[in-house]
């Protein structure tokens, strides 16, 4: 991260449910990527839904492009101290931590912030209440005086944050927006004055910047506008979390745009539906969590059998079982790539960053019609609930091509699943003339008839026409990053993890450590090539993954036959830069740093 | 009514087929079903609706679960979807959404739908999908050659219950009838013109319709569910059942001992297409 220029800052902003933490970080957010920085952000609520848990909002403002929340936040701002004296360490050294300082004759010992940070850390008081009240008659707009403090100390655009509040606040009571207004004034005025931080820089962003473009988009958000922009016809889900927002997102989208939203009775019955309408012909779609994955298991087989396109979208959660539903973790690979009966072979994918859940969400549907196969999106919460600014394409690249029907064949002597060249088969949908047929989960012949006797040439079938998925036009399968030719350290990671894996690898390049890193986009079928030119490259591997087996570690294993060294961590939280680096320096044969490297544990998720 | 018929055997059926001319709807897969089980008069019964109602054969999906009576589908020449076994309901479901035009026709038998499929029938029919159930009850589990289903008498004994049967069994009539199913009725494989009859009204009401079929497993069932037995109790509704009181078919479905056949209960509501529309354009701020 030291070796970045322009404006990389992180800004982590605690309060208690009903502080309006989150609100105030969605401002600072939106605010920035109009600015056109780039912007990662990532909330964390608490797991009960009433009371007063502690909410954080994290909010990294950067003018190149990042991958990552930032080990060390640059600011931290409470708003409420029980619950941010434990986020005090967080704070880089010379980083600020604002807080309000007129209370301190009201808290009991140690319970004012001011008293926990470090000499190191610059301390920010100012009395944010007061000036609430002032501007505002109530100490509700806090969040929101922060937010002009926090414009003064770093000479954000004030303009930006106004336009924000305003379109927040539009459906709200004009005095609303008058009072967030004078809110977001007044701490204007509290900030001007302050020394800033010496050592960041906040760049000028120019005219030609991202911001007008640039949508600030949750990875589930993008999921939703990818499959709209697929032109999505039907959706069946259940609500799990962390894929909820996914269908609340439809829910809203789809039935104006002609599209069919149905929540269903359960996670069987959404897959079949989904199933029954790609049989009829249509992009249908569901999404899902691990348990609800677990019940699919038995449907994707059917998909894979019967040769239907579809699509599921996996947002992983801590598991097994009902597991930690709020914490993120990489568990379901093994479900997702092998999960069913059968030898069951399905096309997976697995974005690495907000960008990647749009475009494999939009993508996956003409995937799933050219292999005529279930297709899986494998995300996480880390990936589900983080904020990027993402561009989206201004052309329909995702829209469906015209289906031109086949010449019909009134007798009954379709095969449907006609043993071809590509090993694809002509494929018709009900509704079309002459071309009658009835597709099973029996093993069955060219024409679908149960049949025992060809069950290997099926089977060759269906495992065979995946194979060239993995040089499917215009999909990223996978991709090396780094130092060219031959490395010391090769990091190889998939999902939300490579984020922290690139830091990693940036890190460790400016500490003088020959050092590649390569993401594997496609999960099944794996790019073996690609991933044998790596491992030849690197004298050693190492795989971060947040799961205790090292499911993907295995299956790379196994396709290659070569050792690999492990980094498994399951503590409900997205992996550390610092313990990836950690290992990278070991594995280079470098000592291990002393020095601020406090790991982004529980208390940070 | 109350004829007596005798089980039918493959190779007759086939002949009255031919020599009927409406093999068009079959296909060139001939039923593996044994000889005289039941669910020979479904084939026929279906073939005469779809013929009655002129629908064209690649406008049909038949979609089934599995189990004996869901081999249905590779019998007809139509679109046709064999799935998994409980799963016919949520399949058909979403071929329906995907393509209002098709006519779905689902089917399986009791354990298909009342055992592992019993968590999708509720919402089916809640829904009022424009689908028609028809439900195979031999009160047997036949393909898995001859355990208890949801619907087998108390005392019955088959291999998973030598020492007798002990669950009370389900009354599917009174379960759809509470689900909100908006056509409700039953018929028997042994009588085959009404049986067809049956069909044909199923299919043309607009809705989800559900048709129990009482049916003998000739194979797996010799002293319950037998054409003997079921000759001796089936009966019409009597002509005076009002189909549009929901507590009278809960009252005449409640008589098990001496099952009644007919139209039990017929409501016309929205359908699941219908209420889609609506809301498609309350979203749209249209409406
Ligand atoms: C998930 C699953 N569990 C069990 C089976 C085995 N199985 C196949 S058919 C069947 C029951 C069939 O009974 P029913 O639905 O009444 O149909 P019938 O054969 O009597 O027509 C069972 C248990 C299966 N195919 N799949
Ligand atoms: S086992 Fe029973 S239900 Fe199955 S085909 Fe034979 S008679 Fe019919
Ligand atoms: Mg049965």
């Amino acid at each position: 991260m030291m070796n970045r220029t322009g404006t990389d800052i992180q800004i982590a902003i605690c309060g208690s449910a009903g502080d309006g933490t989150i609100a105030s970080g969605d401002i600072l957010k939106r605010a920035a990527a109009l600015m056109g920085f780039n912007v990662i952000a990532f909330d964390v609520y608490p797991p009960e839904i009433r009371g007063f848990g502690k909410c954080i909002s994290r909010v990294r403002i950067s003018s190149q492009q990042s991958y990552s929340l930032k080990q060390n936040s640059d600011v931290l701002i409470s708003l409420n101290d029980t619950h941010a004296i434990p986020h005090v360490g967080e704070v880089r050294d010379f980083g600020a931590v604002i807080y309000d300082d007129n209370l301190i004759a009201n808290v009991p010992e140690g319970g004012h912030i001011s008293g926990h940070i470090h000499p190191a850390q610059i301390p920010y008081g100012f009395s944010i209440r007061q000036i609430s009240e002032q501007a505002t008659n109530s100490a509700r707009s806090r969040n929101i005086v922060i937010l002009g403090y926090l414009a003064e100390l770093f000479d954000l655009p004030r303009e930006h944050f106004r336009k924000i509040i305003r379109d927040k606040f539009a459906t709200k009571p004009r005095a609303v927006t008058d009072d967030n207004i004078k809110a977001f004034n007044a701490g204007l005025l509290a900030g001007s004055g302050v020394f800033k931080l010496d050592d960041v820089v906040v760049q000028k962003v120019d005219a030609k910047g991202n911001g007008a473009d640039a949508e600030m988009m949750t990875g589930n958000g993008a999921v939703a506008r990818g499959f709209m922009e697929a032109g999505i016809q039907c959706y069946f889900g259940y609500p799990i979390t962390p894929a909820t927002s996914i269908m609340e997102r439809l829910a809203v989208e789809m039935p104006p745009a002609g599209g069919k939203f149905l929540q269903t009775e359960d996670e069987i019955s959404a897959i079949a539906a989904a199933i029954g309408a790609g049989y009829a012909g249509t992009r249908a779609a569901t999404a899902t969590s691990g348990p609800g994955l677990a019940l699919m298991a038995e449907m994707l087989g059917l998909g894979v059998m019967a040769e239907v396109p579809v699509v599921v979208v996996v947002s992983q959660r801590g598991g097994p079982s009902t597991g930690l539903p709020t914490k993120t973790e990489q568990s379901d690979l093994n479900l997702a790539v092998f999960g069913g009966s059968g030898d069951a072979q399905r096309i997976v994918l697995a974005p690495t960053n907000v960008e990647g859940c749009y475009r494999c969400a939009g993508r996956a549907f003409e995937i799933a019609e050219t292999y005529q196969t279930p297709v899986i999106v494998l995300i996480d919460l880390y990936l589900s609930n983080r904020y990027e600014t993402v561009i989206p394409s201004a052309h329909k690249q995702f829209a469906a091509k015209p289906r031109v029907p086949l010449a019909p064949n009134g007798d009954g002597a379709f095969k449907r699943f006609e043993l071809t060249e590509n090993n694809i088969s002509p494929r018709a949908i009900p509704g079309e003339e002459g071309l009658m047929h009835t597709v099973t989960g029996l093993e069955h012949n060219e024409l679908g008839r149960p049949n025992d006797a060809i069950h290997m040439d099926m089977n060759t079938k269906r495992h065979e026409k995946l194979k060239p998925a993995v040089n499917f036009p215009g999909l990223t399968v996978s991709k090396r990053f780094g130092d060219e030719g031959k490395v010391k350290v090769g990091i190889l990671g998939w999902g939300s993890t490579f984020g922290e894996i690139l830091e990693t690898m940036y890190e460790a390049q400016a500490e003088g450590i020959s050092c590649a890193a390569m993401k594997v986009v496609m999960l099944s079928p794996l790019p073996v090539e690609s991933i044998a030119a790596f491992f030849a490259d690197c004298d050693e591997i190492l795989v971060p993954e947040v799961n205790y087996e090292g499911q993907f570690a295995n299956i790379v294993c196994g396709a290659l036959g070569k050792p690999v060294s492990r980094l498994n961590q399951t503590n409900g939280a997205p992996m550390a830069v610092a313990d990836i680096l950690a290992e990278v320096r070991r594995l280079s044969g470098k000592k291990p740093k002393t020095g601020q490297s406090d790991t982004f544990t529980e208390a940070a998720l | 009514m109350n004829e007596h018929v005798e089980p039918v055997y493959l190779e007759e059926k086939l002949e009255e087929i031919r020599a009927d001319g409406h093999q068009g709807y079959r296909s060139k897969s001939l039923p593996t079903w044994c000889p005289g089980c039941g669910y020979y008069s479904m084939a026929e019964g279906l073939t005469f609706a779809l013929r009655r109602l002129e629908i064209a054969y690649k406008d049909v999906v038949v979609v089934s679960g599995i189990g004996c009576a869901s081999r249905f589908p590779f019998f007809f020449k139509t679109y046709g979807f064999h799935t998994l076994h409980g799963r016919v309901l949520p399949v058909a479901t979403g071929v329906k959404i995907a393509n209002d035009a098709l006519t779905v026709v689902a089917v399986g038998g009791d354990g298909d739908a009342f055992a592992i499929g019993g968590g999708h029938i509720p919402h089916a029919a809640r829904r009022n999908i424009d689908m028609t159930y028809l439900v195979f009850d031999n009160g047997i589990y036949g393909l898995t050659k001859g355990q208890t289903s949801p619907t087998s008498a108390v005392g019955f004994k088959t291999s998973s219950t030598p020492y007798e049967n002990s669950d009370v069994p389900l009354n599917p009539l009174m379960m759809l009838l509470s689900y909100g199913a908006s056509w409700v009725g039953q018929a028997y494989a042994g009588h085959q013109h009404d049986l067809a009859d049956m069909i044909t009204q199923a299919m043309s009401h607009k809705g989800f319709s559900f048709l129990r079929i009482l049916s003998p497993c000739v194979t797996f069932d010799k002293t319950d569910n037998t054409y003997a037995n079921l000759n001796l109790h089936v009966h019409d509704l009597p002509q005076d059942h009002d189909t549009s009181n929901l507590m009278a078919a809960m009252q005449a479905a409640s008589q098990t001992d001496k099952p009644a056949l007919g139209v039990y209960f017929k409501d016309d509501r929205p359908t699941l297409a219908q209420a889609m529309n609506a809301t498609a354009t309350r979203a749209s701020g249209t409406g």
